[in-house]
């Protein structure tokens, strides 16, 4: 199944001439980890926000095409039933947390929905498991760090029971240990829970191995997609797009400049590692022959 | 439910049991009581009565004593500017200058500071033993709209954010050498507007994301929503009504039915 199809979407805030989507087509299967890559204004933002029908119906503008969430049509139901089918992260931690416990903040959600009382308090303990915030219920959401922060946004979305989480520059304000704490959640979620996952980035440090594609952005339009080893085969072209490739990436072009042998091809510091071991190990047999 | 602002400390004592509607009742008929009784002796009994269960609700020393050096304050600056202005009564005490100071009006002072200093002690008590979360959810179980409740929720939960953000923008302005506290009176306040616009950028930025937010989490999707935690009256609950009842109707009845001078 499909979990969102777009077909010849546009959008244009009010007052605006340029289209800040313009997307003939795009379609993320269920179950997919899709990373979008963009710098700002590339219309990642407005992406995400089509996904739950926040655009364009509580933001509005002009809006041509159809958009499909898991088959369904969304112009034809409300936000708050779309978020039982996505739930969405937004990059500031702070401004999406409002309650005076993580408690409360995970059952705002199903409380909305009328679930009831028991079955809240159940996804309420799963949620916060699920993040690692267990035993954290009443905390305030003030005093957590700025990943548990995050983590919690998540459990909150998580615990609408959704088949798809789109997070939009989630780990903006993290350090590198909170990324990929809040990127291995995420890649948990889609294996265990077959969950779909679309995260908005600038940055592809960190999202190789846990993205199976990466879908390029710029000016409202894809212009590229793809697995991420394809991708980043030419990590100047990413650059060139306003997107910062992996270092290891960029490692690895440079020294393809100047080499004559086959090029390398390594993603993180692991791969390079075992690459140039087996590669000076090679050279060094040859030189002794 | 720690941050600057929020006076609540988390203890066991009975008063942190407490229904936070039997508290809220309780604030509001002591005050009551507080304004029938007139004779300084009885606004003495009661606030001796209300700073023993201040002594009950076990609040630090530090906040105890922030909240009474408010109250004392007060307390003693009413019984001295009364007099100054209630010049009825007889007989005259001493005068100074013309104005002459009576012996009613300075018990008068008293009595009114007495009673001030039981009001306020009181809602120390209150915010002290209740944490936010429960005043809220009080409100709301007593008839306030969700809409409201939450309202009231999210900017206790926003207060200590925004403080922050305060003292950062402030020292990234003092970074780039702005004085806060030189100048006129003008000019500190023309230097505050440098605080004064990024702090609303960033509200508003806040509450663009916070409207999102609450759309994504379904916010006003049934007009049943359930809730996770509710507050429920315990059997000593209503004891504890009752005894809150009885304290203001005995001395009341006293007072008007039987015409006893208290």
């Amino acid at each position: 199944m499909q979990a969102l199809t777009l077909k010849d979407v546009r959008f244009r805030y009010p007052g605006m001439s340029e289209w800040a989507l313009d997307i003939p087509s795009l379609e993320i299967q269920q179950g997919e980890f899709v990373t979008v890559l963009g710098p700002n204004g590339a219309g990642k933002t407005t992406l995400s926000l089509l996904a739950n029908g926040l655009v364009p119906k509580s933001i509005k503008g002009e809006f041509e095409g159809s958009v499909e969430v898991f088959e369904h049509p969304a112009p034809k139901y409300t936000v708050s039933q779309l978020s039982t089918l996505v739930g969405m992260v937004f990059q500031e931690p702070e401004s999406q947390l409002f309650c005076m416990s993580a408690e409360e903040e995970v059952a705002f959600g199903p409380e909305n929905l009328a679930v009831p009382r028991d079955e809240i308090s159940r996804r309420v303990e799963w949620a916060l498991d699920l993040v690692g915030l267990k035993g954290l219920n009443d905390r305030s959401p003030f005093t957590l760090s700025g990943g548990q922060k995050q983590r919690l946004a998540i459990a909150a979305a998580l615990s609408m029971k959704p088949s798809m989480l789109v997070l939009d520059e989630p780990a903006y304000a993290l350090d590198p240990m909170g990324r990929i704490e809040l990127y291995s959640i995420l890649s948990d979620l889609k294996a265990k829970h077959g969950m779909t996952v679309i995260v908005m980035e600038r940055d592809a440090e960190d999202l190789v191995e846990y993205s199976d594609r990466f879908v390029l952005m710029a000016n409202g339009r894809v212009t590229a997609s793809g697995p991420p080893r394809e991708m980043l085969v030419d990590p100047g072209a990413l650059r060139a797009a306003g997107v910062s490739p992996p270092q290891m990436a960029e490692v690895a072009s440079l020294i393809n400049l100047r080499r004559k042998a086959p090029p390398l091809r390594f993603l993180t510091v692991d791969e390079a590692f075992a690459e140039i071991t087996i590669n000076t190990h090679h050279h060094s047999k040859g030189a002794s022959h | 439910m720690t941050g600057f602002l929020d006076l609540y400390s988390e203890k066991d004592t009975f008063l942190h049991r407490l229904d936070p509607r039997v508290k809220l009742l309780a604030v509001a008929l002591i005050s009551v009581l507080a304004f029938i009784l007139t004779e300084l002796l009885y606004l003495v009994v009661l606030l001796c009565f209300i700073l023993l269960l201040l002594v009950l609700a076990r609040s630090s020393y530090g906040k105890a004593f922030f909240a009474l050096k408010f109250v004392v304050r007060f307390m003693i600056l009413i019984t001295l500017l009364w007099p100054l202005f209630d010049r009825s009564g007889a007989p005259v005490l001493f005068s100074i200058g013309p104005l002459d100071i009576t012996e009613p009006a300075v018990w008068r002072g008293a009595t009114s500071a007495v009673r001030v200093g039981c009001f306020a002690t009181l809602w120390y008590i209150l915010m002290f033993t209740t944490s936010q979360r429960d005043l809220v959810r009080a409100l709301v179980k007593l008839g306030l709209r969700f809409d409201y409740g939450l309202a009231l929720a999210i900017s206790f939960r926003f207060i200590p954010t925004f403080g922050l953000t305060i003292e950062s923008i402030k020292d990234a302005q003092r970074a780039r050498a702005l004085e806060l506290d030189k100048g006129s009176i003008l000019r500190r306040s023309r230097n505050y507007v440098s605080i004064l616009v990024p702090t609303i950028v960033y509200a508003l930025r806040t509450a663009d994301t916070l409207a999102l937010t609450l759309q994504s989490r379904a916010y006003g999707a049934f007009s049943n929503r359930t809730y996770l935690r509710e507050i429920r009256m315990r059997a000593s609950d209503y004891v504890a009504m009752t005894v809150v009842v009885l304290i203001l109707l005995l001395p009341a009845l006293a007072k008007y039915i039987y015409g006893v001078q208290i």
